[in-house]
């Protein structure tokens, strides 16, 4: 076969080494997924398979068998609640600010502060929560210890305020100049343009951000563990922020290793992170579904 | 009449004042962190600290062998995710005609990069360091964030493949050349900015990442330059966790806060990179 005959040979072929490159690329992405999924359901499989491990108790006693995972799921709802109710109205406030402001000077500089702090790593959040926050706490209540459920959800709010800014901004920068200047020519006030016509536009934008915000304060687990003070049950009354308490991630991070592989208690374990991820990637499902309505309505 | 326009004043003035209001709070707040961050690590910041090992459980000496451990994690965790991310890219752009391929791919990784960072660490502490028997490793630690950061890397790839222009690659086709030759003369080149965007924001994100490594790559105290790939590093993030539990002792505190603020430049470093390599990007579409 000459020079010129392999060319040809080479370019009609169908399977080229890029082709092939690449194919295993994305099946290897793929692959990772479902990987990660189905090792966290088989080894979630002994505790599911052991009588009396009172999965859905109260009770969390590794040396009993009693493996209730009720306290920790409870904590991560509570402190992402708490960390809700900060950063929501506060970013969603600010975010109206910059966007309605209209300064575009301002809005870039705040949008590069804001991203360095998004990248300011969780540990470095738990090291402010550790020397600064939990010491205010303490004195503010009057406490022994400061490593309670609020101070966790306050650092949690905290650590979501610049991601749920900037992406609230993006989206209510994206309702067209239009709106705003045929409702500000009939005469209607600030307030009245954001509540009336932003609002109703920007809403599935703004949701979106939200519950990606949401996502992140559960799957948070630097800061939260160096702050809620490890307590594997219940806060008494159930509502009481000023008590100790754990989170799912907390949990993890503290017990991981003390477990045996293997064991009921390593499955429990691993059957929490199971259930934490199923929850993310719901909450990120949604999230994107929001973002794509937005997307039709503008 | 009157009364309704006095109304509406008032609450367009209450309105304006909440806004205010929430713009100052968030500010305060931002200046804190930051504020606190760079006065405590600059007090704790020397020559000494940035270039003598760890000594006392960190109490004193220095970070040099974290700042190493934490450099040599995310190189290799980037060489890793490069031929990976680069190639899911170009299967996406250039070889996959069907839609649904398409949607599961980008669901993978959008379902990826919601997964919880400790998930990766009990994921990489199962597979690795227990059924393959690795024990603590750094280059399982680097195999764990290069999953982590592979839908940052690959999403920016693809979106600098998708923004190149149709006419190249029909220009390309006119001239004879066939797929693979189209992808390495018009593709790689036109798309490169968007592959080190993608591998530099993942990388300021792996590391200042603590749990995925902290049970299965690092060790705290007497680590030094690893001879293989299966021995533990020491790094920053897992540094500071130690330090901070020990936050009661204040030469301990100010380490902490020294190696935060290394920890944070790095970050901005890399995020700094690849903002300059993004605009380089936008400016280069646009000729």
């Amino acid at each position: 076969m000459n020079i010129a005959n392999r060319q040809t040979y080479r370019r009609t072929t169908n399977f080229s080494g890029t082709k092939i490159y690449c194919l295993a690329s994305a099946a290897i992405s793929v692959t990772i997924v479902c990987t990660i999924l189905v090792t966290l359901l088989v080894q979630s499989g002994p505790v599911l398979f052991t009588e009396n491990a009172g999965l859905i108790g109260t009770k969390w006693n590794p040396s009993d068998g009693q493996f209730g995972i009720l306290p920790m799921l409870f904590g991560s709802i509570f402190v992402m609640l708490i960390a809700v109710t900060i950063a929501f109205p506060l970013g969603l406030m600010a975010a109206v600010y910059i966007a309605e402001t209209r300064s575009s000077k301002l809005r870039r500089a705040l949008k590069s502060v804001l991203e360095i702090l998004a990248g300011i790593p969780s540990i470095v959040y738990g090291l402010i929560g550790v020397a600064y926050l939990n010491i205010w706490i303490a004195d503010l209540f009057d406490l022994q210890s400061g490593r309670i459920i609020l101070t966790a959800g306050i650092l949690l709010g905290i650590m979501i305020l610049p991601t749920f800014l900037t992406l609230t901004e993006d989206a209510i920068s994206a309702v067209p100049v239009k709106f705003r200047e045929n409702a500000k020519s009939l005469g209607l006030y600030r307030h009245e343009v954001f509540f009336s016509i932003i609002l109703p536009k920007a809403k599935s934008g703004i949701a979106g951000a939200g519950l990606l915000a949401l996502g992140r304060a559960l799957g948070e687990t630097m800061a939260v563990m160096l702050v809620i003070g490890s307590l594997d049950r219940l806060p008494s009354p159930l509502f009481n922020p000023l008590s100790s308490g754990q989170t799912i991630t907390s949990k993890l991070g503290r017990e991981v290793t003390e477990s045996a592989f293997g064991s009921p208690h390593f499955s429990a374990l691993v059957f929490m992170g199971l259930l934490l991820v199923l929850i993310t990637i719901l909450l990120t499902i949604v999230s994107r579904l929001m973002f794509k309505q937005e997307d039709r309505h503008v | 009449m009157f009364d309704e326009f006095n109304i509406r004043h008032a609450q367009e003035r209450g309105f304006a004042l909440l806004l205010r209001a929430s713009l100052f709070t968030c500010g305060a707040i931002l200046f804190f962190l930051l504020g606190s961050i760079v006065v405590k690590g600059i007090g704790a910041l020397s020559l000494e600290f940035l270039f003598m090992p760890a000594k006392d459980f960190g109490r004193s000496g220095g970070i040099f062998y974290q700042i190493f451990g934490s450099l040599m994690m995310v190189t290799a965790a980037a060489a890793i995710v490069l031929p990976l991310a680069l190639g899911t890219a170009l299967f996406q752009i250039s070889y996959n005609s069907r839609p649904e391929v398409k949607y599961l791919l980008e669901q993978s990784l959008y379902a990826l990069n919601a997964i919880p960072s400790i998930t990766y660490g009990i994921f990489g502490l199962i597979v690795f360091v227990n059924v393959l028997n690795t024990g603590i490793s750094w280059f399982v630690g680097s195999i764990i964030l290069a999953i982590m950061i592979l839908p940052t890397a690959t999403l920016s790839t693809y979106q600098a493949m998708s923004a190149i222009p149709k006419i190249y690659h029909e220009n390309a086709a006119a001239l004879g050349l066939n797929k693979s030759q189209i992808i390495r003369r018009v593709t790689l080149p036109q798309s490169f900015h968007g592959l080190v965007t993608g591998l530099l924001i993942g990388l300021a994100r792996a590391i200042g990442e603590t749990a995925p490594i902290m049970f299965i790559a690092t060790a705290f105290s007497g680590v030094t330059v690893p001879q293989s790939l299966v021995e533990p590093v020491s790094t920053l993030p897992t540094h500071i966790l130690e330090l901070a539990q020990q936050s009661t002792d204040p030469q301990a505190l100010q380490n902490a806060w020294g190696a935060s603020l290394v920890l944070v430049i790095l970050v901005a470093g890399f995020s700094g990179l690849a903002l300059f390599f993004r605009s380089r990007l936008i400016s280069a579409g646009h000729k």
